[in-house]
């Protein structure tokens, strides 16, 4: 237990040092833009709260169900990106090798490395999870010990997801040593998944019906039939009880805080034992199983000029490390079933009215999905050439060069991914014939711009001490990355919405059109976008070449 | 293709100092090799040998100074500058998920290597560090060793004027290491300048044209094995550098 006391001290001091070491700009944007972020989910949360609050009997039960599907779905998603940070927190990482050849139990090591891995795969859970119940117990006007209580069941409620994870993860490693990483993450992903499914199949049917109703009646029935959202055996219904519980100043609510502890002191205590006994042996073992294939086929087993060549190393490097290509082709799927979930057509989705706003909804959507796909994967491709950055530095290319490489490539990527999406989407939802065309023109600077901003800003925040891409991605840059991503999005959505409204207003209810709006939301929008494209971009080159190595 | 070369000076620094958040990691540093020279550095850890050769390099900013490589100022024309260097890092990097040869031929794309004769150059370059049939395994799985062997070949292959090592032997068995010591010699009889930190004494005492003492960030001393004898007073090459690094 000391052990794990000096392993957990050790790493808040790295981190406290690595804190100090950020200047006051960066600090204070830092602030900013996450101020700015929590404040904007805070102001959301807060007036859908409102407005469920003023809606008769469906209201306040549709805000519980709120609670508790959010809930649900963190846990889901946290497990899986639990599983993902703690194949390389547990294995792939070259601390493990100082660290299990100190007289230190493997059982601290977990515990010092479940704490850390916690860290990491939660934190973008964490500042949506913040404003939500925040603004929860505002709306509900919740007693001032509301806030610390619900605060840390929260956390409590964290490292569950990250202590099944581990657990797994060894029995997995025990059963079958020689399973690579990606199988192995393949595995539990279509273990979880397909047993989610199961579980919300059998347990609550109407969940996985598509919200298709008109009328009143329908609706309320639907809402009731949601009542147990997961169930009661799973901790997100337990989380959100204490939540519900203790803003309305009910006792109740320690029972399911004392369920919630004990439940999930029970999970520890037994990944802590299977650690024990598994952990030390597969760590081990994956050490020994390097690949010795040989490559003759490679295209890269010639050369070409410094762009192809550059490039072709780029592509080969991303195909050969699965923990970037798993995680691709899983948004992929995704992406799949979300289109094909799209062809059910509820039944007003037939209006017109409603069709255009769900389709551009549809298109936020997307938005976003670009947004988060080059966080994760154009944001730390600067960081990934951490082995080649001398070379990179001390060969006759320029910086410059290499980025617009990265650049054009990854921007390519991203037009065929918005624009297939789009495409798809549209179809399947019928949209007006004026968004078909318009949507994939501003698709295209949403691309340009999206890119830029990851790629820039990776640029700027280059982290060299990182193998792992979702750790990159989930650093201090990554998280500026993100919200930065995230608010271009929601600014572009902002800009463009009223002009869309205008047009939409024209065509079903004959509305005049009023064009000194549209030109002005369109050429906004063009400026913004030619700050967006090329302003992290400039800001990425110039102080990457301004670095020393 | 780099035009040919006029200035017989390969390298000249002029007064470069670098700092290191107020810690001053070089404090006003001059030389000047001309073509066919090998320049040995020695000095004690954190000594500034490293940091020396990356600014040379260009991975590091001086914070003052100058740095000419055949006559290009590097500030000025960082890519011209850079395309008459070779590099060759303490800790020989390499993308773990690309084979040796797959790296070679990265490097040998951004240096715009002439394609005649490619292969054959290649292949004698494998038979001379004893290259095996391991160049086409990924190289995560390689050795110290075998990565240093990488690295001198794709520096090799593009031909540099100006060469700058930093730590060659480490990690190198005695019979590469030979192999090493016999290129450096030949490269020096085809006009090239090689610029090297090392703390392998023997073998600097075997290579060497022109040695430089350097410590707490100044060169303290320079000249031939002979010369720094006689300032020091001591014969063997290890008395001298003790000497020499006293204080
Ligand atoms: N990026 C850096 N940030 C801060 N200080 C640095 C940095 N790089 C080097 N230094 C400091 O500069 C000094 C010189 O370092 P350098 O690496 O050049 O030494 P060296 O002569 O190569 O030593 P060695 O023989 O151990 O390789 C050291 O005191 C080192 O701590
Ligand atoms: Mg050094």
């Amino acid at each position: 237990m000391n052990n794990f006391i000096l392993l957990v001290r050790t790493k808040i001091t790295a981190l406290r040092a690595s804190i100090s070491t950020l200047n006051l700009i960066r600090t204070l944007s830092f602030i900013f833009v996450f101020g700015t972020f929590l404040g904007g989910s805070y102001y959301f949360f807060f007036r859908v709260f409102n407005y469920l609050m003023s809606v008769e009997i469906i209201g306040p039960v549709l805000m519980n169900k709120i609670l508790q599907m959010a809930f649900f779905i963190f846990f889901i998603m946290l497990l899986l990106s639990n599983v993902i940070t703690s194949m390389s927190t547990f294995y792939n990482n070259r601390e493990l090798q100082f660290l299990f050849s100190l007289p230190i139990s493997p059982g601290s090591i977990y515990l010092a490395k479940l704490f850390e891995n916690c860290l990491y795969a939660s934190w973008a859970t964490m500042i949506i999870i913040l404003p939500l119940i925040t603004a929860y117990g505002v709306t509900t006007r919740a007693p001032i010990i509301y806030y610390p209580v619900s605060i840390i069941s929260v956390i409590i409620y964290l490292i569950i997801p990250g202590a099944i994870a581990t657990g797994l993860i060894f029995i997995i490693r025990r059963i079958l040593p020689k399973l690579k990483s990606r199988d192995v993450i393949l595995l539990l992903f279509g273990l979880i998944l397909s047993l989610t499914f199961f579980y919300l199949r059998v347990n609550n049917p109407a969940l996985l019906k598509v919200f298709a109703t008109e009328n009143q009646q329908d609706l309320l029935r639907f809402v009731e039939n949601l009542t147990a959202v997961g169930g009661i055996y799973v901790p997100s219904t337990w989380l959100s009880h204490i939540i519900v519980k203790l803003s309305q100043g009910s006792s109740q609510s320690r029972f399911y805080l004392l369920l919630l502890l004990s439940v999930t002191s029970a999970i520890m205590i037994i990944a802590f034992y299977l650690a024990r006994l598994f952990y030390t042996r597969s760590w081990v073992l994956v050490g020994e199983y390097h690949t010795r294939a040989r490559k003759k086929g490679s295209p890269l087993n010639r050369y070409y000029g410094s762009t192809k060549t550059f490039l072709l190393k780029d592509i080969l490097i991303f195909v050969r490390e699965p923990i970037q290509w798993v995680q691709l082709a899983i948004f992929f799927i995704l992406l799949i079933i979300y289109i094909f979930s799209l062809r059910k057509t509820p039944i007003y989705f037939t209006v017109p009215v409603w069709r255009t706003i769900v389709s551009f909804a549809n298109f936020a959507y997307i938005c976003f999905i670009l947004a988060t796909l080059g966080v994760r994967f154009i944001f730390p491709s600067i960081s990934l050439e951490r082995y080649g950055v001398w070379l990179i530095g001390s060969s006759p290319i320029s910086f410059g060069r290499i980025i617009k490489i990265k650049y054009l490539f990854n921007f390519f990527v991203a037009v065929v991914i918005i624009e297939g999406l789009l495409f798809f989407s549209n179809l399947l939802i019928k949209t007006d014939p004026g968004f078909y065309i318009i949507l994939p023109i501003i698709g295209i600077f949403v691309a340009a711009s999206l890119v830029s901003i990851n790629l820039g800003l990776g640029a700027h925040f280059p982290q060299f001490n990182e193998d792992n891409p979702s750790r990159i991605a989930s650093g201090t840059g990554g998280i500026i990355a993100a919200l930065a991503s995230i608010g271009y999005v929601g600014i572009t959505i902002v800009i463009l919405a009223l002009p869309a409204y205008n047009y939409l207003s024209n065509i079903y209810f004959r509305r005049p059109l009023n064009y000194p709006l549209i030109i002005l939301s369109i050429t906004g929008f063009l400026v913004f976008n030619i700050f967006t494209i090329f302003g992290p971009l400039y800001l990425g080159i110039r102080s990457f070449e301004k670095r020393d190595i | 293709m780099r035009p040919t070369l006029s200035d017989s000076k390969r390298l000249i620094i002029k007064n470069l100092k670098k700092e290191f958040n107020g810690f001053w990691a070089l404090k006003g540093l001059n030389l000047e090799l001309g073509q066919g020279e090998i320049f040995v550095l020695l000095g004690p850890n954190g000594a500034g040998k490293t940091t020396t050769l990356k600014l040379i390099t260009g991975l590091l900013h001086p914070t003052e100074g100058e740095i000419y490589i055949q006559g290009i100022d590097i500030k000025k024309e960082p890519i011209k500058a850079k395309s008459y260097i070779g590099y060759v890092p303490d800790e020989p990097f390499i993308y773990p998920k690309l084979t040796g040869r797959e790296f070679i031929n990265l490097v040998a794309g951004l240096y715009n290597v002439k394609k005649e004769d490619y292969e054959v150059r290649l292949q004698k370059l494998f038979k001379k560090f004893d290259v095996g049939e391991w160049i086409d395994e990924l190289s995560e799985g390689y050795s110290h060793g075998m990565k240093q062997r990488v690295i001198m070949c794709q520096l090799l292959l593009h031909n540099p004027e100006l060469i700058l090592i930093d730590e060659p032997l480490v990690g190198l068995d005695p019979k590469t290491a030979r192999t090493v010591r016999q290129t450096f010699l030949k490269l020096r009889q085809d006009g090239k300048t090689i610029l090297i930190s090392t703390h392998t004494l023997s073998f600097a005492r075997e290579i060497a044209t022109r040695l430089g003492i350097i410590n707490h960030g100044e060169l303290k001393f320079t000249g031939t094995l002979k010369e720094l004898a006689e300032i020091s007073g001591q014969k063997d090459i290890e008395e001298i550098y003790l000497k020499l690094t006293e204080q």
